[in-house]
């Protein structure tokens, strides 16, 4: 078999394996409410398997508006993320293993529509939310979607979405991925 | 000629601009001094919007029966916490809970508050309160600032001479004011000297069961206990008090309890005697553990002072115990270590009514009698071993140097003052800034409201050689006393702890329900914004149908777990009203013995569709 991916390429292979494992314990992404009576702001804070922050209040709070209540529940792709990570772990070790660049070149297209597929399913479950409200909502409000990266203000409410940190160590993995393809390229 | 004329015209306004300066002129300059002066006044106590006062005023409410927290050195009032008395704006004496507590009382007579103290400092984490008016001390969580318990005391005539606490709360002390017969006994006021006694009760407080236990009562002679102190450090183990009323007079006291030169501060070893109690040595007096200090060797002392003295207070030290004269104008200050010398010498000159009466001369350190200031009442103390005394004939506070008795400074009061309070003023570190004269008429300073006038709380800068009075603001009859604690040491939450074991609360809307058991109702509630939910199953959650008769419970957890977001809950001509706070669960229990249609509603503030929260209580007639 030829291996043609050199140590240092395996090294970095290895550490974007150990930085994805890392991911599954720190908040991918977030948003942050602001209100003249919340100066402190509300937090909804995404982690790769559950929902953290202030989201009962919040839930309370869009329950005015009707919007569906957050809950980990209402997004099965937080029980089975966990996997998924844990599974493209494994194909970075085994591509760090058998050296193959080509494999590589397949691993990158995974993590880039990967990418793709979750930024396409969160923009779904924001524009879910946001424009699926319950017309029996006591406050009547225009459809909305929120953004996912950015500002946008609702009633009195101004709300900051960010990636987190998870968010950026994944775009450390993407450039840890693809560094062999530099570093190993063809002189 | 035409110079002529320009001269006299000259000469003309010359005249008048010093007619008018004569006459208009403003000489004195002192009229600038005072707006400088009432601008560095005011500076001194403005808390700009978004900072927070300095210390907490626990002020007593007297006969309201409340506490009243004022904030130092703004004097802006920031709550009223009901003690002994209910408060529909709180639901406290209307939910279950508070109305048991309150046991049918519908009032207290709050005095003297005490924050709980350990090695001698406050440590903020509650505040006892005593009621002359129906035999009863309570406790304040300072977490929550509500009352958490409520004990009534046997044999006991107005417990006048307390609150107190120990170094290190072992015992919140309550001296009687009247002497009344043990064990509610009827005796014949002509039989007063033998059947009538002073009794202090030594009550002990669980900070984890937040309740107090009576730990065992001393029984005295029939002499009205007016106040008290515990000793610190070096005395910690002795608590002092003074008494009136040596004559044993038992009608129109104010003169037949007045002829006497000298009455007694009584000094009481609580560990000795906490020693006898454990001993068994006691008798139980309609379930309190009774013990005659006089039975026990060392136990009890008194030492005579000027007649019909008024307050006695420990220094900051320990070391010294200063009484306030009242009728006799001056303080007296007394040593511990001279005292502790006078008893290991048995240097007694006297024994009244079978106690040790000490030598005055053997244990008096200096008497201080600065001219002219009357009616000493109470002693405050500072950080540079001076002692502040509130003079209500004279209406004045007198700083004084306890070490010399040299009296360093007076100010006046704006009318009569009753008790002052320093910034941590009674504990073993006072901080010397600020202390508040608690006045007993305010005449005229403030806008009228007819002839009842509101009482004064005086503001006065002790952080230099000289006092400062800053300002006066009103307060609600009738303040007694209050204790000034740094804001640091009080700890308070903002939202009950989410409970899911608690009993009767319901977290979840769907388990909102109602159960009958017999003629009972239960129904197991939340309240939340911006709807009740009684009942998950009906097709109107937020309405409650009952029958004549029943015994209705609302079991109402607030599940908002947000702060501020406080939910009320007020019947509709069923004269109930009470709250839940975030987190919290609280029960309203009545019996539903009006038929017709009841609205509830929602009565405290809760959110933009507050005015939404509201339902039914529909009574079925028999």
């Amino acid at each position: 078999m030829k291996k043609n991916l050199s140590n240092a390429s395996v090294i970095s292979l290895i550490t974007a394996a150990i930085i994805t494992v890392s991911t599954l314990f720190v908040p991918w992404w977030g948003m942050k409410f602001y209100a003249p009576q919340y100066p402190e702001g509300l937090d909804i804070i995404v982690y790769p398997s559950t929902l953290a922050g202030d989201i009962d209040i919040v839930n309370s709070l869009n329950h005015y508006i009707g919007m569906a209540l957050f809950s980990n529940e209402s997004f099965p792709e937080l029980q089975w993320m966990p996997y998924i990570v844990l599974a493209f772990v494994v194909l970075i070790l085994i591509v760090a293993l058998l050296r193959r660049k080509s494999f590589l070149y397949g691993l990158i297209a995974l993590f880039v529509i990967g990418g793709i597929i979750g930024i396409w399913d969160m923009y779904r479950w924001l524009k879910e939310f946001g424009t699926n409200l319950d017309p029996m909502a006591p406050i009547e409000l225009e459809p909305f979607i929120p953004p996912i990266i950015g500002e946008n203000t609702i009633a009195n409410f101004v709300t900051h979405s960010y990636f987190s940190f998870g968010g950026y160590l994944l775009v450390l993995v993407f450039i840890l991925l693809v560094f062999p393809l530099w570093k190993d390229r063809a002189k | 000629m035409t110079t002529k004329r320009i001269i006299s015209a000259v000469l003309g306004i010359i005249a008048g601009l010093l007619v008018a300066v004569v006459f208009f002129a403003d000489f004195n300059k002192a009229g600038e001094n005072a707006a400088g002066d009432i601008k560095s006044k005011a500076e001194k106590v403005y808390v700009p919007y978004g900072e927070l006062d300095e210390y907490y005023m626990m002020s007593s409410g007297g006969h309201s029966g409340q506490l009243f927290v004022y904030g130092i050195p703004s004097m802006r009032k920031i709550r009223t916490v009901p003690i002994f008395t209910p408060d529909p704006a709180t639901g406290y004496g209307y939910s279950k809970e508070t109305k048991e507590m309150l046991g049918g009382f519908t009032w207290g007579d709050f005095h003297h508050p005490a924050i709980s103290e350990t090695a001698g400092d406050y440590d903020g984490e509650f505040l006892f309160a005593n009621d002359v008016g129906n035999n009863r001390v309570a406790a304040v969580d300072l977490s929550t600032f509500t009352t958490v318990d409520i004990m009534s005391l046997p044999n006991m005539g107005g417990p006048h001479a307390g609150v107190f606490v120990t170094e290190n709360t072992e015992y919140i002390a309550l001296p009687t004011r009247f002497a009344r017969p043990l064990d509610n006994k009827y005796a014949d006021l002509d039989k007063y000297e033998e059947e009538y006694k002073g009794v202090v009760s030594m009550t002990t407080f669980d900070k984890e069961t937040k309740k107090f236990d009576l730990a065992y009562q001393i029984v005295l002679p029939p002499w009205s206990y007016d106040l008290s102190d515990a000793g610190k450090k070096m005395s910690g183990d002795w608590i002092v008090m003074t008494t009136y009323n040596s004559e044993f007079a038992t009608t129109n006291l104010e003169i037949n309890a007045s002829q006497n030169d000298r009455d007694y501060i009584v000094l009481v070893n609580w560990k000795k005697l906490e020693e006898e109690v454990a001993a068994g040595n006691y008798h139980d007096v309609n379930g309190a553990k009774m013990i005659d200090p006089r039975d026990h060797k060392g136990a009890i002392y008194a030492v005579p002072v000027a007649k019909s003295p008024h307050g006695v207070d420990v220094t900051p030290d320990g070391t010294r115990y200063i009484a306030a004269g009242k009728l006799a104008p001056m303080m007296t200050v007394f040593s511990f270590e001279q005292t502790f010398e006078a008893i290991e010498k048995e240097d007694f000159t006297d024994e009244k009514y079978g106690i040790p009466v000490l030598s005055y001369e053997s244990v008096m350190e200096r008497e201080v009698d600065p001219p002219g200031a009357l009616g000493p009442l109470h002693t405050q103390f500072d950080d540079k071993g001076n002692a502040y005394n509130t003079m209500f004939i004279s209406s004045e506070i007198v700083k004084w140097h306890i070490e010399t008795g040299e009296v360093i400074d007076r100010t006046p009061s704006y009318y009569s003052p009753g008790h002052s309070a320093a910034a941590e003023g009674d504990t073993v570190s006072p901080d010397g800034k600020w202390l508040v004269s608690l006045n007993k008429i305010s005449k005229d300073n403030f806008l009228s409201v007819g002839p009842s006038h509101p009482e004064s709380m005086d503001l006065i800068d002790i952080s230099g050689e000289k006092m400062e009075h800053i300002m006066a603001v009103p307060v609600d009859p009738e303040p007694h006393y209050a204790q000034i604690v740094h804001r640091d040491k009080i700890n308070t939450i903002t939202v009950y702890e989410k409970d899911e074991n608690r009993e009767n609360s319901v977290w979840k809307q769907e388990d909102a329900r109602v159960e009958r058991k017999g003629d009972e109702v239960h129904v197991y509630g939340i309240a939340m914004r911006s709807r009740f939910i009684f009942d998950a199953q009906s097709d109107r959650p937020d309405a409650v149908t009952v029958k004549e008769g029943d015994r209705v419970f609302f079991h109402l957890t607030n599940i908002d777990l947000d702060q501020d977001i406080t939910h009320g809950f007020g019947i509709n001509e069923y004269d109930l009203n009470f709250e839940v706070q975030p987190g919290q669960t609280s029960t309203l229990e009545f019996v539903a013995d009006k038929a017709g249609v009841y609205p509830i509603y929602c009565t405290n503030f809760c959110s933009a569709l507050h005015q939404e929260m509201s339902g039914y209580l529909l009574v079925e007639p028999k």
